[in-house]
């Protein structure tokens, strides 16, 4: 997690944070016109930037991707206090990916994300996935704190948004520009300091990366099951129906030990695309 | 990648003579009024207050660059919002499907103009404040200057990234290139030849960019001096007060005498 403030010290990194936040920014605003729920979200084929990024430019992506968003909502008309979750819960979306590729065990390819092995491709889709889930769990938990939304109208919308963009577009975008960046040398492990990235035995790794996994969908899933079965809300239920619902208590823990968790194993995990590169 | 494409236009209004802390309070006040409120004659102020000092101050050209934006946002919010209103008042429009309401006809333009406001009022704030002055307004609000930087570079290369996109759209479409399609994903997939052009010529200005602010001594672990950096003046004073005032009222006529509501 420390690389997550030393990458401050770079300039190529501060350069990729702004060039990532304005490439999101960018593709994110034309495609706002195509709303799901007006003033929270909408159709974003932008949203494969943050998993594909991240997994390229590490911790720049993860920064990137939360001031990319914060600049789409403020040119779309989006810009309120859902913004917040928007911001964090794109951080999540950013960082998730260099934190588990190669460190998912048996669904790692242990290979360079080059997306020319079906492996790597079900790895990039498992990244995909939590990296979704992620973003998903902790949008749809503050707008249920802000009494928006119930847990599972944002949850299942954002997590199948986010996944249908990242998995659609990032398999043929990374096999075309992943070996452009790496021969530039704009990969974090060639842009960052050896002593600035994090030094994680890989047994910590690994169960740190297996850990987010499982936090980042169960949080979604247990998040949408007690908002359907407990709570009441119908599952897919349109979103005109439930707006302004929310605020239970039950979901508001649910989500604050989610974080905690979420945070936590963020902290003790650590990278392998620096010791491919290097190899 | 800057020069040209920058949303700044230079100029020596009151508004640009303004502190950047003053005018991120003034524009924090008039989205506050923005928000606080849903009757559509409440929230059309500032937007026609924005957008009219928009226009007078040189930015029509910006509004050009977005305008499909905002109407978009605005004509899918007068459709989408009924359903996520109440329904109140007589019907004003009847159809086989649904009837629609003047409580739900008058929300929605109420939050479809919120929502043009909210772009409008970003615009103003961009068009009168220049990359370096949102740097240092930022940093002299205590947040990290390598932050400030990263947002400030950020907000200065996604106009000419927004542009660039329509560009190489033209330019594929051009050469054949069919984005419309019926299926969903094969129309997510038709964007991939668009998407690269774009963020590679980003990608690639990196190096050279980087390489730049280091040969003029660009240090993010020193505390850094900003040209033309100067202490609050009365000017900027009164319109920090005038942001503080708008939020403040804005929130006392909405939650205390309940004004502005639908």
């Amino acid at each position: 997690m420390r690389e997550l403030i030393t990458m401050w010290r770079d300039t190529r990194m501060i350069m990729l944070v702004a060039v990532i936040a304005a490439i999101y920014a960018a593709v994110l605003i034309p495609f706002n016109a195509l709303t799901i729920i007006p003033g929270i979200t909408s159709i974003r084929p932008a949203n494969v930037f943050p998993v594909i990024f991240g997994i390229m430019f590490g911790p720049a992506a993860a920064w990137g991707s939360a001031i990319g968003n914060l600049i789409g909502d403020v040119f779309s008309g989006q810009l309120g206090p859902g913004s917040v979750g928007g911001f964090v819960g794109n951080f999540f979306f950013g960082l998730v990916g260099y934190k588990l590729w190669g460190n998912l065990g048996p669904l790692s390819s242990g290979e360079e994300p080059r997306m020319d092995s079906a492996r790597q491709v079900v790895e990039y889709l498992v990244i995909a996935l939590t990296a979704a889930a992620a973003c998903a769990a902790i949008i749809a938990w503050w707008l249920d704190v802000l009494e928006l939304f119930p847990f599972s109208v944002l949850g299942t919308i954002i997590t199948v948004n986010n996944f249908l963009a990242a998995a659609v577009l990032g398999p043929p975008l990374l096999y075309l520009v992943y070996p452009r960046v790496k021969e530039m040398g704009l990969l974090y492990p060639d842009v960052m300091r050896e002593d600035d990235l994090p030094d994680v035995a890989p047994s910590r790794r690994q169960l740190a990366a297996t850990g987010i996994v499982a936090v980042s969908i169960a949080w979604v899933a247990i998040g949408i099951a007690i908002s359907v079965g407990v709570e009441g809300t119908q599952f897919l239920a349109t979103t005109g129906e439930t707006f302004g619902q929310g605020g239970s208590v039950t979901q508001q823990v649910l989500g604050a030990v989610g974080l905690l968790v979420l945070l936590g194993l963020t902290a003790i995990s650590g990278d392998s695309l620096s010791e491919m590169v290097r190899r | 990648m800057s020069g040209g494409s920058s949303l700044y236009v230079n100029g020596d209004s009151i508004l640009h003579r303004l502190a950047p802390r003053a005018k991120i309070a003034l524009a924090l006040g008039v989205f506050a009024v923005a928000l606080a409120f849903d009757n559509p004659a409440w929230v059309v102020v500032p937007f026609a207050v924005s957008l009219v000092t928009l226009l007078a101050l040189g930015g029509l050209k910006n509004l050009m660059r977005v305008w499909f934006v905002v109407v978009a946002i605005f004509v899918v919010g007068m459709v989408v919002w009924p359903a996520f209103v109440p329904a109140g008042g007589p019907v004003v429009l009847s159809t086989p499907l649904l009837d629609v309401t003047r409580d739900e006809v008058l929300l929605a333009l109420g939050r479809s103009t919120r929502f043009a406001s909210f772009i409008v009022t970003g615009l103003l704030f961009v068009t009168v404040t220049s990359n370096e002055e949102i740097v240092a307004g930022l940093r002299s609000l205590g947040v990290p200057f390598a932050f400030c930087f990263a947002v400030g570079t950020a907000l200065r290369l996604f106009p000419t990234l927004l542009s660039a996109t329509g560009t190489v759209r033209q330019a594929q479409e051009a050469r054949g290139h069919d984005v419309a399609a019926r299926s969903p994903i094969k129309r997510i997939r038709n964007y991939v030849p668009l998407l690269i052009p774009v963020f590679m010529t980003a990608i690639r200005n990196v190096q050279t960019q980087s390489m730049a602010l280091e040969a003029r001594g660009f240090d993010t672990r020193r505390e850094r001096t900003f040209y033309g950096r100067r202490p609050l003046s009365g000017r900027d004073w009164l319109a920090i007060l005038a942001g503080v005032a708008l939020i403040v009222g804005a929130a006392v006529a909405r939650y205390v005498f309940g004004l502005g509501v639908v």
